[in-house]
């Protein structure tokens, strides 16, 4: 698990290697109307309601 | 393989809720948590007496670290409680060499020591994956679903936790050196790690929208020992869990949890590259700032990094510049990093992403969590109508740190493919059961799987045994040190 650019070759999703980043997801981005879906179902209090006590 | 800063850790503390209850507990739901642990570990076996919080960087020890009255009150009603401290703690350290346990009513992962940074990584989210893994154990005793665990760092309220980056420096060079070095890079590395927030807390100047941190808030000062007030942009504990007199351990509270693997690897990689030039004295004099802990909140606050912050000797300089002028550091004196492919890596990533930034800052939507958020969430205003001081909005920031996979907005992202997620699956299922092999986390690990019933106590620099013998830790900093425990223990690590 020591060589990141191992990692990159073996990832799945696709093309663009020139730059030596890894590999662009795909920006054809058919999730996206299902996450906007997910998004809707969000209880619009559910921040009010997250009380947490202060950490480090 | 780096000999200036040879070991990496971090530290994520996860803000948890009972949504069925009027009045969640966080006590009660982290303790209930951990015991609902699978993993194989030693339980409630920590070495607190070896734990040194109080004693500072600058050469003095504390009596007492601070919090604020409202956690002074919830304490004195913890002391009623009808279990001890150590019961609440619930420290677990497992067979991968991390700590899982309860840090101020959060359940918090602190992953084992990592020699490279895609190492870390993966002990990241394997992190992520035994804590999702003990909400589902914990769910199905509630039949249903009614615990929600969250890696982020605030409640919106003003409260918040911590994920907390961990370095081992050389203790040569004076902290004077480190700090004056340090600040700028620090307060502007939030570029590419801030996780993004909407809306404010906290004292400062009110602020409508998405700001590129949620940690920044929250920073107060320079410098401190403390960790619950007055929040430092270096934390001053002196606690090196190695040599002390050959290291430091720098531990930065500042930054935020990344959802995004990318960015936790780019703001690790970054900061390692940084503090190598620091240590190997290679840095040139950084711009000084003239106000560095309102620049914090002000780069926050500015989603291009060209807000001007005012110099100490005259004129301005923008966050991007700054962290530009650090990327030039390191590109001038690239001979000093060992050649590896991490740091070639880290340089090009950090590169291209300083670089989108400038010109193309849509194209960070892909692996920067604040960036990916506006993405997400400029659709979403659109489609919906609504404004950034719509209430929904700091409920949507919050589910994108859920560490459900049928509800978090960031595992959705990754489940249809549109971020970056950088390292395998297999490498994290790994992860989870196993420790680096190159670092001292092996042989804590080990000791785990094959002592467990003989540890009378464990911590990250030793484990005592119930016959009265103890491995010391302390030493064991680079991969040869692992090597040589090994060789000279070779009954002990034999295979039982």
């Amino acid at each position: 698990m020591n060589d990141p650019l191992r990692r990159e070759e073996k990832k799945e999703s696709s093309p663009d290697h020139k730059d030596g980043g890894p590999s662009r997801p795909d920006v054809s981005r058919p999730g996206r109307d299902d996450l906007l879906k997910r998004m809707k179902k969000v209880d619009p209090k559910q921040s009010e309601k997250y009380k947490q006590r202060t950490g480090q | 393989m780096n000999s200036t800063v040879p070991l990496l850790g971090l530290e994520t503390e996860y803000g948890i809720i009972r949504e069925d209850l009027a009045d969640s507990d966080p006590v009660e739901e982290s303790m209930a948590l951990l015991k609902r642990c699978e993993q194989k570990s030693v339980f409630k076996c920590w070495a607190y007496n070896r734990e040194r919080t109080h004693l500072d960087m600058r050469g003095f020890t504390v009596s007492h670290l601070a919090q604020d009255e409202e956690e002074d009150e919830f304490c004195a009603e913890d002391r009623k409680r009808s279990y001890s401290y150590w019961e609440m703690k619930s420290d677990r350290v497992l067979t991968n060499g991390a700590r899982f346990y309860n840090d101020h009513t959060h359940p918090e992962y602190s992953t084992p020591e990592c020699a490279s940074v895609m190492d870390l990584i993966a002990h990241d989210l394997a992190g992520e994956h035994i804590v999702r893994e003990c909400v589902r154990l914990r769910n199905q005793d509630l039949d249903g679903a009614p615990l929600q665990v969250f890696k982020n760092n605030t409640d919106y309220s003003g409260h918040s936790y911590g994920t907390h980056d961990n370095y081992l420096i050389p203790r040569r060079l004076d902290f004077d050196v480190w700090i004056r070095n340090l600040v700028p890079f620090l307060i502007t590395r939030q570029l590419y790690a801030g996780s993004g927030k909407v809306g404010f807390e906290g004292k400062s100047e009110p602020f409508t929208g998405l700001q590129l941190s949620q940690r920044s808030d929250f920073i107060e000062t320079v410098l401190s020992i403390e960790t619950m007030t007055q929040r430092p942009i270096v934390n001053t504990r002196d606690e090196p869990h190695a040599t002390p007199d050959r290291f430091r351990r720098l531990h930065l509270i500042l930054g935020d949890a990344n959802m995004s693997p990318y960015a936790t690897a780019l703001k690790v990689g970054v900061t390692r590259l940084v503090l190598t030039l620091i240590g190997e004295e290679k840095l040139a004099p950084p711009p000084d700032l003239a106000d560095p802990v309102d620049d914090v909140k002000r780069i926050s606050r500015d989603r291009t990094g060209t807000v001007a912050l005012k110099r100490q000797e005259g004129g301005t300089i923008s966050a991007l510049e700054i962290q530009e002028w650090y990327l030039e550091q390191v590109h001038q004196n690239k001979g000093v990093f060992e050649d590896t492919a991490e740091r070639d890596w880290v340089l090009n990533e950090w590169e291209r992403t300083l670089n989108d930034l400038r010109h193309h800052p849509e194209k960070l939507a892909d692996r920067i969590d604040w960036a990916i958020k506006e993405s997400l969430f400029m659709d979403f205003l659109k489609s919906e109508g609504l404004t950034w001081d719509d209430p929904l909005m700091q409920s949507l920031d919050l589910e994108y740190h859920n560490l459900d996979l049928e509800r978090g907005l960031f595992n959705g992202l990754v489940e249809s493919g549109e971020v970056v997620t950088l390292v395998p699956p297999r490498d994290v299922e790994t992860a989870v059961d196993h420790a680096p092999e190159n670092t001292r986390a092996h042989i804590r690990g080990q000791m785990v799987g094959q002592e467990r019933d003989n540890i009378r106590s464990i911590h990250w620099t030793g484990v005592e045994f119930t016959n009265g013998e103890y491995l010391d830790l302390t030493d064991i900093v680079h991969p040869q040190d692992v090597e040589a425990v090994l060789n000279s223990n070779k009954e002990l690590f034999a295979c039982k």
